[in-house]
């Protein structure tokens, strides 16, 4: 038994870890708070240069053929840094799903330019005011001589501007628990109508997207008419494997910058972290960290290995990461005393990014419940 | 990353199981697991159990089998405690004696001391006990007080030790006595002993514990007697010897963790039986949600215990890790038995005979508050876990 990241994965990381650091860890997203987007395009240009987009996808379209667990560092050290983008969409649910579901034509298309780094990929899927539940996806498309034709509203498309190309979940039929719905590749066009949302989590620019009469080749479709339900699902489980890699590397950071402050912080002549009401948080917040990053190794190493418990390791490893991620961000704050309450440390920026995770793509009850199915309860 | 056990491994599974299924006690294996209630009986049921387990060669596997091992891998042992725990084998009740005293006498003990009472753990025929706390020492443990004092080639002992595992039933006890009080620092000056229980000097009390058992005593040294010959190490240094002794417990945690796995496995067909409003508890929405924490929790403390293994196996030594498992497997099991007992409702308050599933619960409940405890509170290891592993600087006082 060896539940370790290889030498070679962790080396990687290393390489990442400096690269990130260098472009000055969290300034990357500040600069993109105030609307400066040049240090996020350098830095997404450099993770490509590093190889970072062509990981998970095949040799035959420019990628380095690995697998889910190579992109486990990629995640940890982009939820360290608070990256902003979708390269989380793209990489952990579009790629795995050209890659099994995608048409040869698709793949040429999309996997090269994203191995390259030229192309980005949103999901849209909500809508205004609608929970996930599939019943809701009111937004329509009908088929017209070859082609699809699009009608309704997206909500909370992730980075909705950065995007090239979006994955839309349409109904293209009608009916219930999923039946009817369909996964469209479309990519950015004029016809397209964006509005930007403000966001708790300013790092990100969520959109709200209108589609009037938005027409698009039938060949834009992921897998075959009808069945996008059942294929999003398999790519939920690739996303919040990776999800919860994200989680971990902002958790990882967090019980860090605790600890330092702690070692260094001096009240009535002595570090804070000599008090027990605050080591034992800081213990227990590093508790926290431990589990979720044993979960989510598992949860990706489960991903390309068919165990049985797949379905139970990625969903327990998103329910209970996504509530621990929230607590820790918390305790960080509260530790820092009032210097963790402004907006000059980057406490706070975990606990926004945090709390936009917590609902991302479900809650946990949701997921809590998933665990409870993929049980067999 | 990489789960698959070997082939030799998985033999070696298949071996003890079907040693298990030939040889444990009878009716175990349909559910029959009453222990004799009267102190005489169930001490005998359980080292003839050790002895059954001694000739076929199921105890000490981690020994070198020059002292009658079987110089088993780390990975055979967490094997062996997987399945000791999946048959609900009875109580090792020489635990101490096999994981502690007998690795050190392999290390530290003379040539006499090895003679003596290597074999004798080995079979049951000598079972051992661990003398540390005191009423005024337990977390501070170098604030003992029992005193060993020279007189020719004997040493005169005299206080009281508490909370002693097992001293109901052991011939020996590992003992930490103060010898000197004369040193700078608190630890030095006390001295390990090998004590002989069966001795006038010694007097045992059995304590009831709150779950209704009598399983750790106090005792009583009123002049007892010990001999060089029963010092480990050297005189004033025991402290070391300890420190040493405990590291030798390199699996005893992962029990723990595979009993929680069981126990969240049980829970759920609890949960699947037992209804409430005619309706199985499982399919209670509140129910499912905790359940499905608990799993998260529950299999992320394994998967914990399993990468610090991996380092374990790595660095080829224990780290101050171990202290995160320890910490996270108590709380949990303490507060999932916590749970269980309260969605069984008001009928949750029944025990024994009159419980409303199977006194099980009631007792793991009971009996779980004894694992934050005992091993060095909660608190403690926090501090451990704060100060060796995170590196925040220590507390006041020590
Ligand atoms: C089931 C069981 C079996 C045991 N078996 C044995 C045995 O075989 N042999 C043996 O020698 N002992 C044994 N013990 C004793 C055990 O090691 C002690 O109970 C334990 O170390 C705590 O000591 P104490 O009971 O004196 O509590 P105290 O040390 O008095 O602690 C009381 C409270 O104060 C807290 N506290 C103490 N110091 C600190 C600190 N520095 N920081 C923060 N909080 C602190 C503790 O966490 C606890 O909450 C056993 C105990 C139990 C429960």
């Amino acid at each position: 038994m060896d539940f370790a990241l290889s030498e070679e994965q962790e080396m990687f990381r290393g390489y990442l870890r400096k690269y990130l650091d260098d472009a000055g860890q969290t300034k990357v997203a500040r600069e993109f708070i105030k609307g400066e987007m040049h240090a996020l395009k350098n830095s997404l240009a450099g993770l490509a240069e590093l190889g970072c987009t062509g990981i998970n996808i095949s040799e035959r379209y420019g990628g380095l053929g690995l697998g889910a667990l190579d992109l486990v560092p990629v995640f940890e050290e982009i939820g360290r840094a608070l990256l902003p983008g979708v390269y989380l969409e793209t990489m952990a649910l579009v790629v795995p799903l050209l890659e099994k579901y995608g048409s040869e034509e698709q793949k040429e298309k999309y996997l090269s330019e994203i191995a390259s780094g030229s192309k980005n990929v949103t999901l849209a899927w909500a809508e205004p005011r609608k929970s996930y539940n599939p019943d809701e996806i009111a937004c329509f498309a009908r088929e017209e001589e070859g082609a699809l034709v699009i009608d309704g509203m997206k909500s909370l498309v992730p980075d909705g501007e950065l995007a090239d190309t979006y994955l839309l979940l349409v109904r293209t039929s009608e009916g219930t628990g999923g039946d009817g719905l369909s996964l469209v590749l479309i990519d950015g066009t004029d016809d397209i109508e964006m509005r930007t949302q403000k966001c708790v989590d300013e790092t990100k620019h969520l959109a709200e997207m209108t589609f009037r009469e938005v027409k698009v080749s039938k060949r834009q479709l992921l897998g075959s008419i009808n069945h996008g339900w059942s294929i999003l699902q398999e790519g939920l489980l690739y996303l919040n494997a990776a999800l919860s890699s994200i989680m971990v590397g902002g958790m990882e950071k967090i019980v860090e910058m605790s600890t330092e402050y702690a070692k260094i912080r001096e009240q009535f002549g002595q570090p804070i972290g000599r008090f027990q009401a605050i080591k034992h948080r800081i213990v227990d917040m590093k508790l926290e960290l431990e589990t979720a990053r044993s979960l989510s190794y598992y949860a990706n190493w489960s991903l390309e290995s068919e165990e049985k418990d797949r379905k139970a390791a990625i969903f327990s490893a998103r329910a209970f990461t996504t509530e621990a991620y929230i607590r820790v961000a918390s305790h960080n704050i509260q530790i820092h005393g009032g210097i963790g309450f402004t907006e000059e440390m980057d406490c706070q920026l975990y606990l926004k990014r945090a709390r936009y995770f917590e609902n991302y793509l479900g809650s946990t009850s949701h997921y809590n419940e998933q665990i409870a199915l993929a049980m067999g309860w | 990353m990489d789960f698959t056990i070997t082939k030799r491994e998985e033999d070696f599974r298949q071996e003890l199981r079907a040693w298990l299924e030939e040889n444990l006690p009878d009716g175990w294996l349909e559910g029959n697991r009453e222990l004799p209630k009267e102190k005489d009986k169930y001490s005998e049921f359980l080292r003839n159990w050790q002895n059954t387990l001694y000739e076929g060669g199921w105890t000490a596997i981690a020994w070198p089998k020059k002292y009658g091992g079987r110089d088993a891998t780390l990975m055979e042992e967490i094997i062996y405690h997987q399945e000791m725990v999946r048959v609900q084998a009875p109580p090792l009740v020489n635990y101490i004696g096999i994981h502690m005293v007998g690795p050190t006498l392999i290390q530290n003990g003379t040539e006499e001391q090895k003679e003596q009472y290597i074999k004798k753990i080995l079979t049951g025929e000598q079972v051992w006990c661990q003398g540390y706390s005191e009423p005024n020492a337990g977390s501070d443990l170098a604030a003992i007080q029992s005193s060993a004092v020279r007189d020719g080639d004997r040493w005169i002992l005299n206080g009281q030790k508490v909370w002693t595992s097992f001293g109901h039933l052991a011939d020996r006890c590992f003992l930490l006595a103060r010898t000197s009080h004369n040193s700078e620092k608190k630890h030095k000056g006390i001295t390990a002993f090998l004590l002989d229980m069966n001795q006038s000097g010694v007097e045992t009390k059995p304590i009831v514990q709150m779950d209704g058992r009598q399983e750790f005593n106090e005792v009583y040294l009123t002049d007892a007697v010990a001999y060089d010959s029963e010092i480990v190490g050297d005189v004033d240094e025991g402290w070391r010897v300890m420190i040493a002794l405990m590291l030798h417990e390199r699996t005893g945690i992962g029990a723990e963790m595979f009993t929680l796995e069981k126990q969240f496995n049980d829970m759920v067909e609890m949960a699947k039986e037992f209804r409430v409003n005619d309706k199985p508890l499982l399919k209670d929405p509140f129910v499912r949600q905790k359940m499905a924490d608990f799993y998260a929790r529950s299999r992320g403390s394994l998967l914990n215990y399993y990468r610090n293994l991996t380092n374990t196996l790595k660095r080829g030594k224990p780290g101050p890790e171990s202290s995160i498992d320890k910490l996270l497997v108590s709380e949990l099991t303490k507060e999932m038995a916590g749970f269980i007992m309260s969605i069984q409702g008001h009928n949750g308050v029944l025990w024994k005979e009159d419980a409303p599933v199977d006194t099980y619960w009631q007792d793991n409940f009971l009996g779980s508050f004894g694992q934050t405890i005992g091993g060095g509170t909660s608190e403690v290891q926090r501090n451990t876990i704060g100060e060796r592993v995170l590196g925040l600087p220590k507390d006041m006082g020590r």
